[in-house]
């Protein structure tokens, strides 16, 4: 009989794989992953501290960094957080231009997601396809607000630049262009054998481990919890809306890689009922004093942002710095099954389930 | 293997559609006006308020005034004006404060450069900065 060996084998922290600086120490027995240890922090930059010494629109453009696949969220939760404080009633066409914003970020976020998965399993092109659309909506995104994904837009009390000149326009073309490109990445990756092979029956996690590991977005959404802030505690004008909440049953890798196509349609519906609505005119800044001081007390508001339920907790003691910032951060908590997933698994595996989590390091390591 | 051929088909459709990508470094990229790039600082429009240092979340614009060499005219004028690009994240929160846009974003985005101490950025070369200078400055 062949004695096995166990071997430590480092995945990262620079890896293509790992979406970022991420490192992996996987104890393998053979091919069979017998221990997982995260470690992150490659990509700490402290922005809870840093905030405590700035005021709250100095905050905003370091919201921007920590998921940066979909800064618009970000942007939107502190400035919520701070609204909620003080009591400010955001303007429509702001809430509009928001609502639009945060539904373009998100589609951008699940294209990287599903362009990137599959380019983990193996395949290069559909990458390609993804991010040929992605880069449409950040052309749209880039015309609002001034930036490509840094994008630093929303304000407490409203947002910084009104629509240009036929930009929901170009919203509105651009909503059914999606939808025939997403039928395209149906034919050319749902059915593929080689891809089923990889991702069916992989990863998969039961809806009570996903509720006690406090997964959220469409981790959760993968196990069949029907649980979208959306709609269950509906913020900004998001109860404006008709759209459903995807979810699946299965819990396993391909599961999740359903759910987040299924919620670009979704938000392409969103979009095109924003455009319909969309007031003709109106102001985009509500009255806010010049410097903003948050009244003495705390916050915490929640938002689903692509991959999850991201919250802002705000302790203030009535001066324009916040005396404490705490974000809640999706991708950080949707980690930490990871562990628990890998165990038992064959090593080829590891990408394949670590891409199906859809993690952004900027997000983590906060 | 059906699955597998509609692939293939959508990947051939896509060998007739147009090119996506830029000739970049060859020709600019296009850019919208927004779009915050590099700034342009005006000297003679500077009226050392001080309020683009104090809202600059990464603290890296430092700038010193002066009297005015004019006796008869009350306040001061610019004496220096560095900003480091290697901390400026082009945030826009300058040019909004500015009360007399004597700062604004253009589209020159290009910083690259052999040492750290070029991204050292001085009031001349701001000043001559004044390419795709963005026209609408405040919402």
């Amino acid at each position: 009989m062949i004695r096995t060996e166990e071997m430590l084998l480092n995945v990262g922290p620079q890896h293509p794989s790992t979406h970022g600086v991420f490192r992996l120490v996987v104890k393998i027995d053979g091919e069979i992953i017998t221990e997982a240890t995260p470690v992150i922090g490659y990509l700490h930059r402290g922005t809870e501290k840093l905030a405590e010494n700035l005021q709250y629109t100095q905050i905003i453009p370091y919201t921007d960094r920590m998921d940066y696949l979909s800064a618009m969220t970000n942007n939107y939760v502190i400035c919520h957080a701070v609204e909620t404080m003080m009591g400010i009633q955001v303007p429509e066409r702001a809430d509009f231009l928001r609502v639009m914003a945060m539904e373009l970020g998100r589609i951008a976020s699940h294209l990287v997601a599903w362009g990137t998965y599959i380019l983990d399993l193996g395949a290069t092109s559909p990458f390609i396809y993804a991010f040929r659309d992605r880069e449409m909506i950040i052309n749209m995104l880039n015309e609002l607000s001034g930036a490509r994904l840094t994008f630093n837009y929303m304000r407490v009390g409203g947002v910084k630049w009104d629509a240009p000149e036929g930009w929901v326009d170009g919203v509105r073309e651009f909503v059914p262009y999606l939808r025939e490109q997403l039928k395209g990445y149906h034919n050319l990756v749902s059915g593929n054998e080689i891809f089923l092979d990889r991702v069916k029956g992989v990863g998969v996690y039961s809806k009570e481990d996903a509720i006690n590991y406090s997964l959220s977005g469409p981790n959760l959404r993968s196990t069949g919890v029907k649980w979208d802030l959306r709609k269950d505690e509906p913020y900004s004008i998001y109860d404006r809306f008709d759209f459903n909440v995807v979810t699946r049953d299965e819990g396993d890798c391909l599961a999740r890689y359903h759910v987040r196509l299924e919620e670009i349609e979704e938000s392409l519906k969103i979009l095109e009922q924003a455009c319909e609505q969309f007031p003709a005119e109106g102001e985009i800044m509500a009255k806010v004093p010049k410097i903003i001081k948050a009244p003495k007390g705390e916050a915490f508001v929640r938002i689903e942002s692509p991959r999850g339920e991201i919250g802002c907790y705000i302790s203030s003691d009535g001066k324009k710095e916040p005396y404490r910032l705490k974000f809640r951060r999706p991708s950080f908590y949707n980690l930490q099954i990871l562990p628990k997933l890998l165990v038992g698994e064959n090593i080829a595996n590891l990408i394949a389930i670590l891409g199906a989590v859809d993690i952004v390091l900027g997000e983590v390591d906060g | 293997m059906l699955g597998f051929t509609k692939g293939l088909k959508y990947t051939l459709k896509q060998l007739t559609k147009e090119k996506v990508t830029y000739n970049y470094p060859d020709e600019p990229l296009p850019l919208p006006d927004r779009f915050r790039g590099i700034q342009k600082f005006y000297p003679e429009k500077c009226i050392v308020c001080n309020q683009c240092m104090n809202i600059c979340p990464t603290e890296c614009i430092n700038l010193t005034g002066k009297k005015h060499p004019d006796p008869t005219k009350k306040g001061k004028i610019i004496d220096t004006y560095d900003i480091n690009f290697e901390i400026c994240i082009l945030c826009d929160l300058c040019t909004e404060v500015c009360p007399t846009e004597a700062i604004v974003m253009t589209n020159n985005f290009e910083l690259a450069s052999y040492s750290r101490d070029m991204l050292f950025k001085n009031l001349e070369w701001l000043d001559e900065n004044d390419e795709n200078v963005r026209q609408v400055n405040k919402p």
